[in-house]
């Protein structure tokens, strides 16, 4: 009897995990952070989160962004044209994203973040070797090897005849 | 064919520039249903994820 309660427990508690919505925060950190202060930085976001449970992450990466962006920060405007670009996948509870959002907006190492539903499973596509032939690569094509003519042997009466059919 | 994987999960990564870039004209425009041969949802997905990325400037708005 206690097993079957418990079974009927961990049915209704597995639901319940996996249902936790899962979101991705993308960021951007300012260059100015440097290598060094990534680690710290992540660091921190990681702790905004909480409790949530990590699913996957990225470390920032340097990249060139694809337009220029200009922040106003204290009276002054900053331009950036590239930046530390990292994300954290994480599966928390629906209202917990509002003061998440409110501290990475306060941070002023992150230039830009977005926050997105998704899905536990990795949505990029995955990226396949592409031949331009089936042939094995490697391997040198060798030139078909032409069998040399040899010349036939032609009887002289042959020779005649075809002679005269084509003088008529 | 180039819309296969995300007729696979209907679902667009922003992230994935790679893929998203298929599906752009060269002045980084959004390619029509007719011209990529996508369903409604996968469509619709694909546009969201241009407009993320272009949002956290993965791609240009523009291109000249």
């Amino acid at each position: 009897m206690a097993e079957t309660a418990q079974a009927a427990l961990a049915s209704t508690q597995a639901p319940a995990v996996s249902k936790t919505p899962v979101y991705e925060v993308g960021f951007h950190l300012v260059p100015t952070v440097g290598e060094d202060g990534l680690g710290a930085v992540v660091e921190k976001i990681r702790k905004m989160l909480g409790d949530a449970e990590i699913i996957k992450e990225s470390y920032p990466v340097k990249m060139t962004l694809s337009y220029v962006i200009e922040r106003a920060t204290q009276g002054k405007r900053e331009k950036y044209s590239e930046s530390y670009f990292g994300w954290i996948k994480f599966a928390t509870e629906r209202e917990a994203l509002p003061q998440l959002q409110a501290t990475l907006q306060a941070m002023h190492e992150v230039m830009r973040f977005l926050v997105t539903e998704t899905t536990r499973e990795d949505l990029t596509a995955q990226r396949r070797a592409v031949f331009s032939s089936d042939r094995l690569e490697g391997k040198t094509l060798e030139k078909p090897t032409s069998m040399p003519e040899k010349p036939s042997e032609v009887s002289e009466a042959e020779l005649d005849k075809s002679i005269e059919a084509l003088t008529g | 064919m180039k819309g296969d994987y995300i007729a696979q999960f209907q679902q667009v990564d922003y992230k994935d520039i790679e893929t998203i870039k298929k599906f752009l004209n060269p002045h980084g425009k959004i390619m029509p249903r007719r011209r990529t041969g996508l369903s409604a949802k996968a469509q619709r997905s694909l546009s969201e994820a241009v407009k993320r990325a272009r949002f956290m400037a993965l791609l240009p708005y523009i291109v000249r």
